[in-house]
């Protein structure tokens, strides 16, 4: 007979890290008992060998199960989720409008992107950035129906897509049906439609029969890895909603990707709907860091580095991005996160235009090393919105491994067994907007605006208020509150009033207040800039010594 | 998985290759530049890839009659009766639109050399040569210029920084260790009097930049100058050459390399030589304070907290008889 199993190892294989947890059934549930990361590379069974090692350690009861002895833990069955690099797709268009039109949409996908259009290259270089090895896709698409612009150049671009085509049989080939009706394709693929699992039909950007995400959803379905834990981010969040019957916001933030999804449960019989982008946009760092790169993260720290110092710096970490991360580098590593959801923030304004989610779960290798309170500044800085959330922390990369699990049941119950375990409550974040109005109203800088009553466990907590204040509260994890706002004239906090009641959730950092403006606004000038970050830093920053 | 390095904890340390025995080297062409060689053939040092185009063009023209052109052939115009009114196109076939082909033409032309001998195993027009030889390489981070060959000899020390008023014509045809870092004035120095190639631990991206632009001049001028190559073992920062490579390097000292960048590697024909053995308890630290340091492995010292309150798995280094220090495991490497 055989006996269902106790043991569970889950791996999540990023492209720059790898952490091995252990489950294990006790009590009729599935439980982590421990999790463990090092570099990419570092042999799985080496992380998952030390990793029993320790939990035999320090669980006598575990020690003793059969299955958990040293020499037979290859027996262990493994649940893993290996990241897929994000592959580079070349934009051709005939005018520079359409290839806009159409990086707006590809850069919503898990694609890095290099473009080209007939209006800015000529047919040399075209055909050299097509036959660049680094090249893994060649989307040529052209409007539905081309624009007046694009008319003129359409002939030598199909026939361009089909020389290409020939050269490169290696190449994914996305073609649009404009260019498809080009007599020049057909004579340059002699006829020959090509094999339809490598040439395939690209929906146009926009127009009367082009829906708005049709060309997205193509290029997800090329990108589609059942293994790749990114790619099955959309699964797992949606099964947390409808575990937790709460709206629930994800920002991950990888080596070669981001995601931000927002998740709703199901109503009147409907499953749950997931909405929000997957892309490689909210990468920690490009492989090769641009000066836009560079000021985008230099923006956030509040160290003396010059743009060439910061651009070697974030050259070697994306070189080597598990390296430097305590002290100067934790702090690098958060600017870039910032950055990244900065960028991904840019790319989804539908989700921001949304209340916040009941819940807003944090993932993402990038985070692996940041403090608490740390990793909820990067997301207040960042991902800003009037209303409350409740953070937490996938610390133990657990999510995007459950996301593989193709059986929905199947997933949402592994997931319900281990919500508590995977997540770890890092708070709650209570941003109120229009607190600017107070100021321009004729108050004083630093003058009182209003006052918080945080009642939780049998104890209040008061704290006056002033403008563009942020504030941490003790709450520690698993305790539940309701934080009283009374302000002395309206603002917008979910609701616009002056008197609000919000729930809020202990955890690590506990109830952060955000009073800043919505969006932040922060001063131009570099050193008032740093001075204003580091004022924040220095509440969230452990032992801050700057 | 060793049970030694297992029971330590060294396994968790990220392994680092040094070299590759037999390299397959990638030569990038564009379109228009012109393969002088076929696959299966075997080349010599120093015998001509390629021809690259310096100031490369679309050109337009009726190209080869009916369907026997095909994309990426080489197509050359039948000579012109009256040579001072036309010009003989010849170039490289792009494709057909509108009856006409795009051809990519131009002039002048300077010779891609194979910088070590082997046996041509691919040539993709427009993509690519490729040439593989048994000789080892020693992998590096990044090549800038290139490819290019030159005996190896030592300008500096590990950890040593070289200005340009250390550069002189001595290095002719040589390809130099130069240590930790290096100026970006004495690597334009440096290609100035001939020298073949540098290595360095460390390149910001300052001096690439000055470096890349140094070599856009150097190829925009009349007259190509000889072939040049930066070979980056380590990446931006600054940080002394890991005394294993050093090790490797001072083997090597006075035989004949070449530095190519796909894969980023310096070859050498060495067969013959039993290269130093790498002591397996040794790690170098990558990065923080210690950056550069090496010492022998001590151990497992389990989640640590570290400035900034940020809590890493570490290990524990001894450096000669001071006391072992925790360093995050991330920041550690060991050697193969």
């Amino acid at each position: 007979m055989t006996r269902a199993p106790r043991t569970l190892a889950v791996l999540d294989a990023g492209a720059a890290t790898t952490s091995v947890s252990l489950l294990v059934r006790a009590d009729g549930r599935w439980r982590l008992a421990g999790t463990l990361a090092g570099p990419a590379g570092t042999p799985e069974a080496a992380l998952l060998g030390t990793l029993i090692a320790r939990v035999r350690a320090a669980d006598p009861e575990l020690g003793a199960w059969p299955e958990l002895r040293a020499g037979v833990l290859d027996a262990i069955p493994t649940l893993a989720a290996r990241s897929r690099p994000p592959g580079l797709l070349l934009v051709l268009g005939a005018s520079r409008r359409i290839v806009v039109d159409l990086e707006s949409e590809a850069i919503r996908t898990g694609w890095r992107i290099r473009s080209a259009s007939t209006e800015s290259h000529d047919p040399r270089e075209m055909t050299a950035c097509a036959l660049d090895p680094d090249v893994d896709a060649v989307l040529i698409g052209a409007g539905d129906p081309p624009g007046p612009d694009e008319r003129r150049a359409l002939e030598d671009l199909a026939a361009l897509g089909g020389a290409v085509a020939r050269r490169r049989p290696d190449l994914r080939m996305l073609i649009g049906p404009a260019i498809r009706a080009r007599r020049a394709w057909t004579h340059a693929m002699a006829d020959d439609p090509g094999d339809p699992d490598r040439i395939v039909e690209a929906p146009p950007p926009s127009g009367r029969r082009g829906t708005s995400h049709a060309l997205r959803a193509v290029l997800d379905g090329l990108r589609w890895d059942p293994i790749d834990g990114r790619s099955n981010l959309r699964a797992v969040t949606a099964s947390l909603a409808e575990l937790l019957d709460l709206r629930v916001e994800l920002l991950e933030v990888g080596f070669d990707g981001g995601a931000r999804l927002l998740a709703e449960p199901g109503a009147a019989g409907s499953g749950p709907s997931c909405r929000g982008i997957v892309s490689a946009e909210g990468g920690l760092v490009p492989p090769e860091p641009d000066d836009d790169t560079v000021d985008s993260v230099l923006a956030w720290t509040t160290g003396s580095l010059d743009r060439h110092r910061m651009s070697d710096r974030l050259r070697d970490l994306r070189r080597h991005p598990w390296v430097d991360a305590a002290g100067d580098g934790a702090r690098l590593r958060l600017a870039a996160v910032s950055a990244a959801l900065t960028r991904l923030a840019a790319l989804t304004p539908d989700l921001t235009g949304r209340p916040p989610a009941d819940l807003t779960v944090i993932a993402g290798g990038a985070f692996a090393t940041a403090p608490a309170s740390a990793m909820v500044l990067g997301v207040a800085d960042t991902i800003r919105r009037p209303g409350s959330t409740q953070l937490a922390w996938d610390h133990a990369r657990l999510l995007g491994p459950i996301g593989t699990i193709e059986d929905a049941d199947e997933r949402r119950s592994l997931l319900a067994d281990l919500v508590r375990d995977a997540l770890v409550p890092l708070g709650s974040l209570v941003i109120a907007s229009g607190i600017g109005g107070l100021r321009a109203s004729g108050r004083r800088a630093g003058a009182r605006s209003g006052r918080v009553s945080l009642e939780a466990g049998g104890s209040v907590t008061k704290r006056d208020l002033t403008p563009g204040e942020l504030a941490f509260l003790d709450l520690p994890p698993g305790s539940h509150g309701e934080a009283h706002f009374e302000f002395s004239e309206p603002v917008r906090l979910g609701k616009r009033a002056r008197r609000v009641r919000v729930p809020v959730a202990g955890g690590l950092a506990g109830v952060v207040l955000d009073l800043r403006d919505v969006p932040l606004n922060l001063p131009d000038r570099r050193d008032r800039r740093r001075s204003r970050l580091a004022d924040w830093g220095a509440q969230a920053w452990p032992h801050d010594d700057r | 998985m060793n049970a030694e390095s297992s029971a330590s904890g060294l396994d968790l340390v990220r392994l680092r290759a040094l070299t590759l025995d037999g390299v397959e080297a990638r030569f990038p062409l564009q379109p228009g530049d012109r393969h002088l060689v076929a696959i299966g053939e075997t080349v010599v040092r120093g015998a001509p890839l390629a021809e690259r185009l310096r100031e490369a063009r679309t050109e337009v023209a009726a190209g080869p009659a009916g369907r026997s052109g095909v994309p990426g052939g080489w197509w050359q115009g039948p000579l012109a009766r009256r040579p001072r009114a036309r010009r003989t196109v010849q170039g490289e076939l792009l494709f057909q639109s509108g009856g006409h082909w795009r051809i990519a033409a131009g002039d002048p032309t300077e010779p891609l050399e194979a910088p070590f001998g082997g046996i041509i195993t691919d040539v993709r027009p427009g993509i690519d040569v490729r040439l593989r030889t048994d000789a080892r390489a020693l992998l590096a981070a990044d090549v800038l210029g290139g490819p290019s060959s030159g005996r190896l000899h030592f300008l500096a020390g590990r950890d040593g920084h070289v200005r340009a008023a250390e550069i002189d014509v001595a290095g002719a045809g040589a390809v130099l260790v130069v240590g930790s870092t290096i100026d970006a004035e004495a690597i334009t120095r440096a290609r100035a009097v001939g020298v073949r190639g540098i290595v360095v631990a460390s390149l910001g991206v300052k001096e690439r930049r000055e470096v890349a632009g140094s070599e856009l001049r150097a190829r925009a001028g009349v007259h190509g100058l000889p072939p040049f190559a930066v070979l980056v073992l380590e990446g931006a920062i600054a940080r002394p050459i890991a005394t294993p490579i050093m090790a490797i390097l001072e083997a090597i000292e006075g035989r004949t390399v070449a530095i190519v960048s796909g894969p980023a590697c310096l070859v050498f024909d060495a067969t013959e030589l039993d290269l130093p053995a790498v002591d397996g308890n040794l790690v170098r630290i990558t990065a923080g304070p210690l950056a550069g340091l090496e010492g022998a492995w001590g151990g497992l010292a389990g989640p640590y907290r570290f400035t900034g309150g940020v809590v890493l798995e570490a290990g524990w280094v001894r450096m000669g008889s001071r006391d072992p220090v925790a360093v995050p495991l991330g920041d550690l490497e060991r050697f193969a």
